[in-house]
């Protein structure tokens, strides 16, 4: 089941994709969120999946989240290209890829965009707000270097890449 | 950890590589790098190349092939961010000083790649390009917080694809960024693209351009965002999201409760 956690993960955060997307000015995009975190509890391969509510006019899905050919699932951390399910709205279709190598995620990609009338459309690339604490994390803690507004010669000496090239 | 560290083009350079000391020629190859460009394009010495394109004095047309690339390059960024980036600052005087360093770090990273090293970083200034890794683990780099340069606001690792990161802010120079409208909603403006002068250029632009910029230029190019707004809030693009969102364990995999 650990497979099944990882997907899970996989798709709430496919799922904060397309909540950016929808914040983009794409019409409605909200039941495609709902759509794709309910195809999140579904075990990879099993092809069986219910896409979850779609939108009024959908005309449904067509297969659950299965793993590329490529994937392996040894040890208990999923690797490889993991595609969503094709989810019909009343406002066009949408897919999400995505793919994890030893459980951490790489890449998500929208392979799959289209308006109502079948015209592939592009997903933007939308930056949304992200709160303060989500990223104050240990992530953080421990730098190589340090990235800001540029400093000046005289600026650098009170800089935290000073520190860090002091300490180094 | 071997370091070196200068000064050029008003700032200063540090350059990390996993393991012994960079020989000495090869130190003096990646100064030259940033001081030939400084002694060029500075806007601070009146001397420099452009300076006398500036006044008048030589006309761009005849000027030195790599002014001429530079200049060309710029011109094509500021025709790609409709202006945004611009190769003049907003009294009208030429300014390259947006690319120029990008440009230098750009060199000084193809030396290196040259060389044969597989593992570095080039931070210039708070602009930064890596190769391969620290010691088997992707380099990391902590963005500053505006509000507090003291502190990091959060952390970025530098993965294949993405080996650029540039910060664009109120600088404490203060000339590299301008608006139209004299006014951005950005205090802060880092960008993670595949080279460092699209992350220096687009960070520069969306700094001045705003909203409408950074969404172009995030639909248009392939990079990540992460922006401060001047109250104090923070944007990003959903594959930077998910790296500053998702907690690996220690092995690396995600955690088991979703």
């Amino acid at each position: 089941m650990r497979t099944r956690a990882v997907l899970g993960g996989v798709f709430s955060s496919a799922a904060i994709l397309i909540g950016a997307w929808s914040l983009s000015g794409a019409p409605k995009a909200v039941h495609v969120a709902a759509a794709a975190t309910t195809t999140g509890t579904t075990t990879p391969g099993s092809g069986t999946a219910s896409s979850g509510t779609s939108g009024s006019a959908g005309s449904g899905s067509t297969g659950g989240a299965s793993p590329a050919p490529s994937s392996t699932a040894s040890a208990g951390k999923a690797s490889g290209t993991y595609t969503g399910s094709v989810v019909s709205t009343q406002y066009g279709n949408v897919q999400v890829q995505v793919t994890l190598s030893q459980g951490k995620i790489t890449d998500v990609t929208a392979l799959q965009l289209t308006d109502r009338e079948g015209r592939s459309v592009q997903i933007s690339n939308y930056a949304a707000p992200i709160l303060r604490q989500e990223v104050l994390t240990a992530q953080s803690a421990s730098v190589d270097t340090v990235s800001g507004a540029t400093y000046t010669s005289e600026g650098y000496l009170t800089s935290l890449q000073a520190a860090l090239d002091q300490a180094g | 950890m071997a370091r070196l560290v200068f000064t050029s083009m008003g700032t200063v350079i540090s350059v990390l590589r996993p393991g012994p000391e960079l020989p000495a020629s090869l130190e003096r190859a990646v100064r030259e790098e940033f001081t030939s460009r400084d002694a060029r394009f500075s806007s601070y010495r009146a001397d420099s190349e452009l300076s006398r394109v500036a006044r008048g004095d030589l006309s761009s047309l005849t000027a030195g092939p790599e002014f001429r690339a530079t200049l060309h390059r710029a011109l094509g960024w500021e025709e790609a961010t409709a202006g945004a980036f611009s190769v003049r600052s907003p009294d009208g005087i030429l300014d390259l000083a947006g690319i120029v360093k990008a440009e230098a770090i750009e060199g000084a990273g193809n030396i290196l790649k040259q060389t044969g090293l597989h593992d570095w970083l080039l931070n210039a200034g708070g602009d930064v390009l890596v190769g391969g890794h620290n010691y088997g683990a992707p380099w990391k780099v902590g963005i500053v917080d505006p509000e507090d340069r003291s502190k990091v606001l959060a952390g970025i690792e530098l993965l294949p694809g993405q080996r650029a990161l540039a910060t664009s802010g109120v600088s404490e120079r203060g000339s590299h960024i301008w608006s139209a409208s004299g006014r951005t909603p950005f205090s802060q403006v880092s960008v993670l693209a595949p080279d460092i002068v699209t992350a220096d250029v687009l960070a520069t632009a969306i700094m001045a351009g705003g909203h409408r910029t950074l969404e172009a230029a995030c639909s248009r190019w392939d990079i990540d965002a992460l922006c401060v707004t001047v109250t104090g809030e923070l944007l990003t693009t959903p594959r930077l999201r998910l790296q500053l969102q998702v907690k690996p364990t220690h092995d690396g995999a995600l955690p088991t409760s979703a």
